[in-house]
């Protein structure tokens, strides 16, 4: 009957509806939830793709992507050849085209993919940044550190890149110059705790009494900007301890270090009673 | 330098540590309830990082963790492992030296093991980790012939399994636990898990499917 027939479009449509508010919240959160796109997505374009309007297309971007970081190579050509179909000689298209190659390991000819993008378009941000993953993919720490410091000097509002940075310089051991890419994300992101307490994470594997210190204002900060940021917490104990267990300095810093770490201890142990009493509930 | 015995709990919950974060290089501590003197048997491990391995904070922190553990339920730390993010580059980085070396100060035949992310498929033949040991103050290769897995398919069928159910989700590193500290780094409900399909019975039903 027709009544049946309107029930069922409509449970179709909520289905639908849903699905495509999950990828479009993963999406602009930037989640890297690969396998749950795939799944998702994978229904979405083999079942419903008439009925998905513009919204398609960067569906079809997004489980490409997604499909790229599972190894799915035959779903991740499915949604290349939509794209191609529908945007010929698009450079956003050729990207995707590149980092189809990049997932095969055919880093030459992604390469000259990207390259060909800059040709068109040196300012296109996205083709130097995948030339610079590319080298990291290869392991050459070095070249991606140069390549980057390079594209910096040029796009110096690149917040990922920044990032970027920070993390190969950690890798290399150069925490001098990580903290210093780690300075600026805190300058233009002064309410990120989490910049915060990285800076701390690093200044605190520098050492030295003057990096102690510093490490422990900025874990203090990070949990002043989040309270419950259980690594600025141990991080706070852990350089307060340091410092005041140091012969260089004098009673006044050691008591106030002291008192320091005793909080942070305070707070760990409050927040593992809660923890456990959430557990038994 | 002498013996070592993987465990298959050692080695099932090392190859879903490296798994369960395909994109990082992680690292963790290999575990033995077995006193010292002879051969060394690692019988368990607890995964650490999977983020920011160079950096001290987390690191002390775990490492102080689970000494406090091991003391509590008659362990010693025999060793540490890591995975690297870069599958083509399975040596031993500078901070997987330092913390190899840390260990070897309370343990005398430590051992560090970097798992060979690029042999990391479902049906490979051998284990895929490369273990090295410390003789005089360097970290050498160690010869693949002192290094024992005992039932080493059945091992790798209990790895698969897991990682076919996505039970793989349930292990917890220290890390995830310092983002959530409801989640338990010592892992009780992944190890049940793993030691409900290492009972003799299931072992059986494998080995009745390999064999057909």
């Amino acid at each position: 009957t027709s009544v049946q027939t309107d029930w069922r479009v409509n449970v179709l449509i909520i289905v639908l509806t849903e699905m495509r508010d999950k990828l479009r919240k993963w999406r602009e959160d930037n989640h890297r939830n690969s396998e749950q796109i795939v799944d998702v997505g994978e229904e979405l374009i083999n079942e419903h793709a008439s009925k998905l309007g513009d919204d398609i297309w960067i569906i079809y971007e997004q489980v490409m992507i997604a499909a790229l970081d599972c190894s799915r190579d035959d779903l991740a050509w499915t949604c290349l050849q939509e794209l191609k179909r529908q945007f010929p000689g698009s450079q956003r298209v050729k990207r995707l085209a590149g980092m189809r190659l990049e997932a095969l390991e055919k880093y030459e000819d992604a390469s000259k993919q990207y390259d060909s993008i800059l040709q068109d378009d040196p300012t296109n941000t996205a083709a130097r940044k995948r030339k610079i993953s590319i080298l990291k993919a290869q392991g050459k720490s070095a070249e991606a550190i140069r390549e980057l410091n390079e594209y910096l000097e040029q796009f110096v509002g690149d917040q990922e890149a920044w990032h970027e940075l920070s993390e190969l310089y950690i890798n290399e051991h150069d925490y001098g110059k990580a903290a210093f890419c780690l300075e600026e994300l805190m300058m233009t992101n002064p309410h990120n705790h989490l910049y915060c307490e990285q800076y701390a994470e690093v200044k605190y594997t520098q050492g030295g009494l003057e990096n102690l210190e510093l490490s422990r204002k900025y874990f203090a900060q990070a949990l002043k900007l989040n309270n419950r940021n259980m690594r600025a917490l141990f991080g706070l104990y852990m350089s307060a301890s340091h410092i005041a267990a140091s012969p260089k300095v004098n009673a006044t810093v050691k008591k106030a270090n002291v008192k320091y770490a005793t909080w942070a201890t305070n707070q760990i142990n409050r927040a593992y009673q809660v923890s456990y009493a959430r557990c038994l509930l | 330098m002498g013996e070592v015995e993987l465990s298959c709990l050692a080695y099932v919950k090392m190859y879903l540590h490296g798994c369960l974060f395909p994109r990082c290089s992680v690292n963790g501590l290999l575990l033995s309830s077995s006193p010292a003197g002879g051969a060394v048997c690692v019988t368990d491990c607890v995964p650490l990082l999977h983020s920011h391995l160079p950096l001290a904070p987390i690191t002390q922190l775990g490492l102080t963790q689970v000494d406090v553990w091991c003391a509590q339920t008659q362990q010693r730390i025999v060793g540490y492992y890591q995975a690297n993010a870069c599958v083509s580059d399975n040596s031993p980085t500078p901070c997987a030296l330092k913390i190899a070396d840390k260990i070897a100060e309370q343990c005398n035949n430590a051992v560090l093991l970097m798992i060979d992310g690029g042999k990391m498929s479902p049906d490979y033949r051998v284990p895929p980790i490369v273990m090295y040991e410390r003789k005089d103050t360097r970290w050498t290769l160690k010869d693949k012939h002192t290094i024992m897995l005992r039932q080493w398919e059945e091992t790798r069928e209990i790895a698969n399994q897991l990682l076919d159910s996505g039970d793989h989700s349930l292990l917890v590193d220290f890390d995830s636990h310092l983002d959530d500290i409801t989640r338990d780094w010592t892992n009780q409900k992944l190890n049940a898990k793993i030691a409900e399909l290492a009972s003799p019975a299931n072992v059986c039903t494998w080995m009745s499917r390999v064999e057909k």
